[in-house]
C-alpha cells in the first residue's frame, strides 16, 4: 500500500518551483496500551468537564487561554492563535543553503520524507542538485497552524525534511558549569581508555539493534494472554571501581565485553 | 542547574561514571489552558467508562492490549517485570564514527552531566570526555528511563557529553514508497541548480534564526491583552511550476549575483507576500526594504529592530 501523504505544497529554491507531497518517516514502534476500566475492561473517554458546573463541555464553547498571573488569562479564539501561524501554509522557499554536516544533530526534530507530486516537475534536480553539493536547503515550513524551521537535504533516493530546534531552545554543557576537578586524568588512563575505544569500535549498522524492551513487552503480553502467571523480579545497582584498575581490568578481560 | 531527568552510571568497559542527565532541549513555546467560554474557568480532562457512563478514578484504571482482538490486560508491576535488570546504567556497547550515523536516527536529546563532585566522579568523566573528542567518535548504549528501554548515542559537544536518544531501524518508513517522479535533469541544468545554491550558500548559524511563529504568538497574545483587532493574514498562493525550468534557473542565478533576491519577479508579481509578514523574512531581505523606505541607523538594526522599524516602529500593532 502507498503510504499516506501528509501535506501537500510546493518547494522553492531560486525561481525553481517544486510540487511536493510529504510523508512522515518515522513510525514509533513502542507499545502502546489503551486506557480501560479495571472493573469491566470497558474503554475509557477522555471528557472536557468544566469544573464550575460539573458538566461536559462541546468543543465549540472552548477557547484558549494564556496565563500571564495565577488564574488571570489572556483568551484568544482558536482562530487568533492561528493568526500566528503567518501566510505561508503551502510554501517553503529554500532561502539558504548550508553545509548539511555542518548542522549539528542536536538541532534535528521530527523527519518527514518529501515525494515528488508531478512526473514532469523539479523533483529530481532539486535532489541531484542537493546531494550533489552536500548542502541543506533552510526555509521554513508551517504544518497544523504552526510554522517551523526545516532543512532539506537529500537522503539516500529521496529528500529529507527535518524540523530543527532553535538556537534558543538548545541547551549547550556550557550552561551548567561542570567543575572540572582537581587534576585530570593521567597520561595513562588517556591511553588505556584510548585503546579501549579502539578496541569497541566498529561500523554504524543500525540493523544490530534490536528494541529488545519491546520485545519483552509483547512477550509478556503473549504470557499474559496464555493465562501463565508472571514473575516479578528485583533489579541491581552497579559497583562502582577505581578508574585505572577498571581500565585495566577492562583491557585485560578482551575488550571488556 | 536544570532538575536531572535520569540518574545512574555511565559503564565503560568496567568503568563506571556516575551521571547525570539533563534536557538539551528548552521548551519555549507558549502554552494554553482550555477554558470554558462562559465562565472562563479551567477545563478538566475526565475519564469515563463508556459502558456504565461514570467518571473513573486513576486507581481504576488498566492497560489494556489489543492482542489480534483478545484484550490482555497489563498492570504496571507486570511491566515493570520486564524492565531489563541494569536499569540504572547506560552501557557503551561500541564506538562509531559520528559521520556514519544519520541525524534521522537521533530522537531526543540530553546533556549527560557528572552526578556529585567527588574527584574520582569527575576525573572519569572527563577523561571520557577527552578520549571521545579526540577519537572523534560517538559511543552506542543502552538505559532505560522510565518504562522505556532505549537505544543511545553519546558525543562530546562543546566540552561536555550529549546524549541523543535512538530510533531503531524499523522505527524509519523505507523511501521506496515515496514517488520520487520527475523527469531526469539535464547534466546542466544540475550545473546551474548546484550553481544556484552555492550562491545561496553561508555559513551554519543557528542564531540566526528567530522563532517567528513564537514571535507572532506573543505578539497576538499582546495585542488580545491591548484589546487590539487581531487581523489573520492572507495566505502566499502556491506557485506553479515555471514553464522553461533552464530559464527559471538562469534568471534566479542573474539575480543572486547582481544582489537581488532570487525570486525577485515572483516577488514582484504578488504570488508573494508583499509586506505581508515581516517577521518571517531574512536580516538581508528586512534591510533590503529598510534602504528602500530610507529608515535612519538600519545599518546598526538587529532583525527584530528591523521588523519593529519597518512595521511603524510599534511592535504589535499590525
Amino acid at each position: 500500500m502507498p503510504p499516506r501523504s501528509i501535506w501537500n505544497g510546493t518547494i522553492t529554491f531560486g525561481l525553481v518551483n517544486v510540487p511536493v507531497k510529504l510523508y512522515s518517516a518515522i513510525e514509533s514502534k513502542t507499545v502502546h496500551f489503551s486506557e480501560v476500566h479495571a472493573k469491566d475492561g470497558a474503554q475509557l473517554e477522555h471528557r472536557r468537564i468544566c469544573p464550575k458546573e460539573g458538566k461536559e463541555v462541546d468543543y465549540d464553547e472552548v477557547v484558549k487561554g494564556y496565563e500571564v498571573s495565577p488564574d488571570q488569562y489572556v483568551i484568544l479564539e482558536k482562530d487568533e492563535v492561528k493568526a500566528a501561524a503567518g501566510d505561508r501554509g503551502k510554501v517553503v522557499h529554500l532561502t539558504e543553503f548550508v553545509d548539511a554536516e555542518e548542522i549539528d544533530p542536536v538541532f534535528f526534530d521530527r523527519t518527514y520524507f518529501v515525494g515528488s507530486r508531478d512526473a514532469k516537475d523539479a523533483y529530481r534536480l532539486l535532489h541531484e542538485a542537493l546531494r550533489r553539493s552536500g548542502r541543506a536547503g533552510i526555509g521554513r515550513f508551517t504544518f497544523h497552524d504552526r510554522e517551523y524551521l526545516v532543512a532539506v537535504r537529500a537522503l539516500d533516493d529521496v529528500i529529507a525534511l527535518h524540523t530543527l530546534r532553535f538556537h534558543d531552545e538548545v541547551v549547550s554543557p556550557d550552561e551548567l558549569d561542570i567543575p572540572s576537578g582537581q587534576r585530570g586524568p593521567a597520561a595513562r588512563e588517556v591511553k588505556m581508555a584510548a585503546q579501549l575505544v579502539e578496541s569497541l569500535d566498529e561500523d554504524f549498522r543500525p540493523e544490530r539493534y534490536e528494541d529488545s524492551y519491546r520485545n519483552s513487552v509483547l512477550d509478556l503480553i503473549k504470557r499474559k494472554a496464555a493465562g501463565k502467571e508472571i514473575d516479578l523480579v528485583a533489579q541491581e545497582e552497579p559497583d562502582h571501581d577505581d578508574l585505572a584498575a577498571a581500565l585495566e581490568a577492562s583491557l585485560g578481560g578482551g575488550g571488556g565485553r | 542547574m536544570p532538575r536531572a531527568l535520569w540518574t545512574g552510571s555511565l559503564s565503560f568497559g568496567l568503568v563506571n561514571v556516575p551521571v547525570q542527565l539533563l534536557s538539551a532541549a528548552r521548551d519555549l513555546d507558549y502554552h494554553f489552558h482550555e477554558l470554558h467560554e462562559k465562565d472562563k474557568v479551567r477545563i478538566e480532562q475526565r475519564r469515563f467508562c463508556s459502558k456504565e457512563d461514570v467518571e473513573v478514578l486513576f486507581e481504576e484504571v488498566a492497560h489494556a492490549y489489543d492482542l489480534n482482538g483478545k484484550q490482555v490486560i497489563v498492570t504496571d508491576a507486570e511491566l515493570a517485570s520486564v524492565e531489563p535488570r541494569k536499569t540504572r546504567t547506560i552501557d557503551i556497547e561500541a564506538f562509531v564514527e559520528l559521520a556514519d550515523v544519520d541525524p534521522i536516527y537521533f530522537d531526543h536529546p540530553y546533556l549527560v552531566a557528572p552526578a556529585g563532585d567527588s574527584e574520582g566522579t569527575l576525573r572519569a568523566y572527563r577523561l571520557l570526555v577527552e578520549v571521545m573528542e579526540r577519537t572523534k567518535r560517538v559511543a552506542l548504549g543502552r538505559f532505560v528511563m522510565r518504562t522505556k528501554e532505549y537505544l543511545a548515542a553519546l558525543r562530546v559537544r562543546d566540552g561536555g557529553l550529549t546524549l541523543s536518544t535512538m530510533l531503531f531501524h524499523d522505527e524509519i518508513r523505507p523511501t521506496k514508497p515515496i514517488p520520487t517522479g520527475g523527469q531526469k535533469p539535464a547534466k546542466k541544468q544540475v550545473d546551474h541548480a548546484v550553481a544556484l545554491i552555492e550562491a545561496l550558500s553561508t555559513d551554519w548559524d543557528p542564531s540566526s534564526y528567530e522563532d517567528c511563529y513564537r514571535e507572532r504568538l506573543r505578539r497576538v497574545i499582546e495585542s488580545k491583552r491591548k484589546r487590539r483587532k487581531i487581523e489573520v493574514p492572507e495566505a502566499e498562493r502556491e506557485p506553479k511550476p515555471a514553464p522553461d525550468l533552464m530559464a527559471a534557473l538562469e534568471r534566479a542565478l542573474e539575480n543572486v549575483r547582481a544582489g537581488k533576491h532570487p525570486r525577485a519577479e515572483a516577488e514582484a508579481n504578488g504570488s508573494s507576500n508583499g509586506d505581508g509578514d515581516l517577521v518571517g523574512l531574512s536580516r538581508e531581505q528586512l534591510y533590503e526594504r529598510a534602504q528602500k523606505e530610507d529608515i535612519p541607523g538600519r545599518t546598526k538594526m538587529s532583525k527584530k529592530q528591523l521588523v519593529d522599524a519597518l512595521s511603524g516602529g510599534e511592535p504589535g500593532g499590525r
